[in-house]
């Protein structure tokens, strides 16, 4: 909402310095960071939130100019409504689901003209082309005192009946400014006997528009449904001063004020009579309501205690008639001011102008609860998680979680699988991903290092069951080459979290991975991984060259498997350790080879593969008793038991 | 006798005054004065001595050991003195080998900082759904369908066919306040409830705007909150979190879900105060929106507004990390380069 300095002036008197003003304004609500020069005009350009339709006008940001200087406003003449001198008839067929209240009057014999320049110019520093006197005076009216209205050629509403309703959806409207529109279901609209003539609370026809020739109108003011115009107005893209102001939900106890400040400005400046009775359609009268603020209240949601006359002086500056008896202010809500509904509100209207930066800082009082809350998240598996892979020289990620239809096709997944963003900002980032290894792959395009290790620890989305499954996991890729590298993250899955019966599965599902050179992770009878290298097709798909290897675990699954780890004493007897080298058929498992020397027998404390040259690896074993020192003989028999079941499961030699 | 002892004393002399270095002294010590040292078999043979020399030649050895074994301490500390008093040139700019570390994300880093100070505040943190549905991330929050806030709230919808879900209720959340109803209506008060996550606003992106941002929602429920309380743990948070000497200011703001409402303003990072285009010229950064739970929040979770009340907040995760890193395009934080990741 733009505020033009000098009008602003004419209801309040400005003592601050106006960087000073425009902070005031902001702490007290109405956010004011912008003014801008214009012409010889100052502007400021105030943000309304959404519970202060009364802001969304000049009468309305003085009125909380006047109270945060502790001034009084100066309301605008309005005068009395001028008495009727003709009759011409009009009917309007009212729905008070649709308007709230309908004032409205005819005017005849006016003469419409340009405006004069102060109010072309009050026009334009709004941001407006000034049309004619008519218009210029209905929109001036609405930017001055909040609500807005409308004028139509009397002569154009044929049979003289305005009959208000919902649209059916389909039909065509003109509206004044020529565009044409197919209107959606459900928006409020005015028909004549014949046409459609009004966009209620958007836009007037083109119809009964305000013509050069235009001799008789008839004015209204209404208060319109919030609901209906939101949606219109969503539906049709379309917003205006006017639909801005009636989601807001304008003063429903001010129609009168603003029809008799247009007719009395119309006579004025285009000259005519008034033509018809008042019309003030409404279900009820809209009146001041009275309020309750206790004192006590105000002291508990605020933590302090403001002196009750500050309490009254203030309440007093906003306009709401402060009564103070003992346990508290009665107040009177004025009926422009229909966000305060409850108690709460008006003790934010006085911590606001008492002024949010006088408060003292404290900390809250009150019981640390020893009950975990619902939906109780604990990190600690992620944080291990990444502190692994960091020293393992992965770097982290985070990647969007949507994504193409282009690059789920490209991983040769099934986008149906997938949830789907009915309303996506583009096509790029339009479904949901259910896995993080395509974000990562495809980060190996924007980076030119050939060593790239990249993890990401986030949630994927599944369609499940019962709806939405959204669940955590850790994927990574890696290109520096060599496979032993790349699986050292993965074996650290298993050491350092602890994980038992961890065992690799040469099939993979994931149609994204390579037929041979890739598999899974079973632990505790469940695929809870999986690993390996990327399909040179889906790769050549997305234009990238070499190797990609890539992992992805279930964070939930790696959770429930990850256990405490049980101490051993150092052993007071050294090990024996010695290297065997052994050669093996093709197509060996090694890792189950190491598995089986390991387990080989109690006294042998650890083995791990050293080296690898051709067919022939180089274990190193750790034989060691706790109770005693072993003697030659006795690792020699130990050495006896592994070399048997190495040959006897796996063909394994030793090499000479 | 005493001539092979006078010999042996005068080898070993000879040999320790030239030992180069302290292992070499060790092996010496051993082989003279060790459990099978020269010495040592010497003192086992003065049986052998006639019986008028053994006096004399017993005098000699222990007179000799006690020089040998000040000889190799003497040298010791000698040799010591001569490696500790060297002055060769030694390059101590060469650089260290590049470790092979890799690098955590900027929001994991600051988000563990976020969670440390909560923690020592007695917040515990709570995780929950992205595909949330209209309930949860508006109605509980006292925003009913077609209410004009939600304009600053555009809403990605989720296809829900095949699926179960509630067409047009199904939603990406677009703030982690969705969280409030959900925790409140299945928990018992008091609570100090910390949710970070991801949230989805339909945005066009630039460089200020992404579609998918990062947030911190907090929110306490007691007996006896005060407004002057939030102002003290906001204070207090964002001065662990920017120092103790950063300023801060609050104005009222409208959000439905809280009253009194609290905007939070940091004095800009960047340009302290003076007005950057970070700040859009203004000096301050608006980082922390917040408010006074509204009793409607509280009474559709089932929490009884007599007993209990509480306030709110939320911390522009994403903004957070801007600031401390001095980031001016939202996007960096998304984009996986490692000429970005390196550099945290």
């Amino acid at each position: 909402m733009l505020i033009p300095i000098s009008w602003l002036k004419e209801y309040v008197e400005i003592k601050l310095p106006l960087k000073d003003l425009m902070w005031k304004m902001t702490e007290a609500g109405l956010t004011c960071e912008t003014a801008k020069k214009v012409g010889g005009e100052v502007i400021m350009d105030v943000e309304v939130t959404a519970n202060r339709p009364d802001w969304m006008s000049i009468l309305g940001v003085a009125r909380e100019v006047a109270a945060i200087q502790g001034l009084k406003v100066k309301e605008p003449k309005i005068g009395n409504m001028p008495s009727q001198t003709a009759n011409f008839p009009i009917d309007l067929m009212p729905d008070y689901r649709l308007f709230e209240r309908w004032t409205g009057i005819v005017i005849k014999g006016i003469s419409i003209a340009p405006s004069p320049e102060w109010l072309k110019e009050r026009i334009v520093s709004m941001g407006h082309t000034p049309i004619n006197n008519v218009i210029d005076i209905t929109n001036y009216v609405m930017y001055e005192l909040g609500i807005p209205m409308h004028a139509f050629d009397y002569d154009e509403i044929y049979g003289q009946v305005m009959n208000l309703q919902l649209s059916a959806g389909g039909e065509k409207f003109t509206s004044v400014d020529g565009i044409e529109y197919t209107l959606p279901k459900d928006a409020m609209i005015i028909k004549d006997a014949e046409r459609l003539i009004d966009l209620a609370g958007i836009k007037g026809g083109l119809n009964s528009g305000i013509k050069e020739t235009t001799k008789n109108i008839f004015l209204h003011v209404t208060i319109d449904n919030p609901v209906f115009v939101r949606r219109t107005s969503l539906a049709m893209g379309l917003r205006s001063d006017a639909s801005a102001v009636y989601e807001r939900g304008p003063d429903k106890g001010g129609t009168l004020k603003s029809l008799t400040r247009a007719v009395n400005l119309i006579l004025d400046l285009a000259g005519g009579e008034v033509a018809s009775k008042l019309i003030d359609l409404k279900e009820k009268d809209y009146e001041p309501t009275k309020m309750m603020l206790g004192f006590d209240k105000l002291e508990k949601i605020l933590g302090i205690k403001i002196p009750d006359s500050d309490t009254v002086r203030i309440l007093s500056s906003l306009n709401l008639s402060p009564k103070a008896v003992k346990t508290g202010v009665r107040c009177v809500i004025p009926t422009y001011r229909g966000d305060l509904k409850i108690e709460e509100d008006l003790t934010e209207e006085v911590a606001r102008l008492y002024g949010y930066n006088r408060f003292p800082a404290t900390m809250p009082e009150g019981r640390v609860s020893d009950e975990k809350i619902p939906y109780f998240f604990d990190d600690t598996l992620i944080l291990t998680i990444k502190s692994l892979l960091v020293s393992c020289g992965y770097s982290e990620a985070k990647n969007l979680s949507l994504i193409s239809k282009d690059l789920i096709e490209k991983f040769g997944l099934n986008p149906a699988k997938h949830f789907r963003i009915e309303n996506p900002v583009s096509t790029e980032y339009e479904y949901m991903r259910t896995t993080l290894i395509p974000g990562l792959v495809a980060a190996v395009k924007i980076n030119s290092a050939d060593n790239l290790k990249l993890f990401e620890v986030d949630k994927v989305y599944l369609k499940s069951a019962k709806g939405a499954d959204e669940r955590y996991r850790v994927a990574g890729i890696y290109t520096a080459g060599s496979f032993r590298d790349f699986k050292t993250a993965i074996d650290l899955f298993s050491s350092r979290l602890n994980i038992d019966g961890y065992s690799v599965e040469f099939e993979t599902d994931k149609p994204y991975l390579h037929a041979s050179n890739a598999g899974s992770i079973k632990a505790a009878g469940s695929v809870i991984g999986e690993f390996g290298e990327v399909d040179p097709m889906v790769l050549g798909s997305l234009e990238i060259r070499g190797k990609v290897y890539c992992f992805e675990f279930d964070l939930d699954s790696l959770a429930g498997l990850s256990k405490f780890k049980t101490f051993s004493a150092i052993p007071i007897n050294p090990a024996q350790v010695e290297d065997l080298t052994l050669t093996f058929p093709p197509k060996t498992k090694i890792g189950e080879v190491l598995k089986l020397i390991t387990g080989a027998s109690k006294l042998i404390a650890d083995a791990e593969l050293k080296d690898t040259y051709e067919d022939s690896y180089t274990f190193r074993i750790w034989y060691q008793d706790p109770e005693k020192t072993l003697t030659n003989e006795e690792t020699g028999k130990l050495r006896k038991i592994v070399l048997e079941a190495v040959r006897s499961k796996f063909g394994g030699i030793p090499k000479d | 006798m005493q001539e092979e002892l006078i010999n042996l004393r005068n080898e070993a002399i000879a040999q320790i005054s030239g030992s180069k270095d302290s292992g070499e002294l060790e092996e010496l010590r051993a082989a003279y004065l060790g459990r099978n040292g020269k010495f040592t078999l010497l003192v086992k043979k003065i049986k052998d001595v006639p019986a008028d020399q053994r006096k004399t030649f017993g005098i000699t050895l222990n007179e000799s050991k006690v020089a040998i074994e000040n000889l190799i301490s003497d040298k010791k500390q000698a040799l010591l003195k001569s490696l500790s008093e060297k002055r060769d040139w030694f390059d101590l700019t060469m650089p260290g080998f590049k470790p092979s570390l890799g690098h955590l994300h900027p929001l994991t880093q600051v988000l563990s900082e976020v969670n440390k100070i909560f923690n020592y505040l007695g917040y515990q943190v709570a995780d929950g759904p992205e595909i949330e549905t209209d309930y949860y991330n508006f109605e509980a929050l006292n925003i009913p369908k077609d209410h004009p806030s939600r304009d600053t709230q555009m809403t990605f919808y989720v296809d829900t066919k095949g699926t179960g879900l509630k067409p047009l209720e199904t939603i990406l959340r677009t703030q982690t306040s969705a969280m409030q109803g959900r925790v409140m209506k299945l928990g018992k008060p008091p609570f100090r409830v910390l949710v970070p996550g991801r949230n989805f606003r339909y945005e066009q992106v630039d460089a200020s705007h992404g579609f998918e941002f990062w947030q911190v929602e907090g929110f306490v429920v007691d007996e006896n909150i005060h407004l002057t309380d939030l102002f003290g743990t906001i204070k207090y948070v964002l001065g662990e979190l920017f120092g103790k000497e950063v300023k801060t200011r609050f104005a009222t703001t409208n959000f439905p879900f809280v009253e009194p409402g609290v905007d939070t303003y940091l004095e800009c990072t960047i340009c302290k105060g003076k007005g950057c285009s970070f700040c859009k010229g203004t000096g301050w950064s608006e980082i922390m929106p917040a408010g006074m739970i509204h009793p409607n929040v509280l009474k559709m979770a089932g929490i009884d507004t007599k007993k209990w009340n509480g306030f709110a907040f939320a911390i522009g995760l994403s903004r957070i990390v801007n600031l401390r890193y001095q980031i001016k395009d939202l996007r960096t934080l998304t984009t996986p380069d490692m000429r970005i990741l390196s550099q945290f």
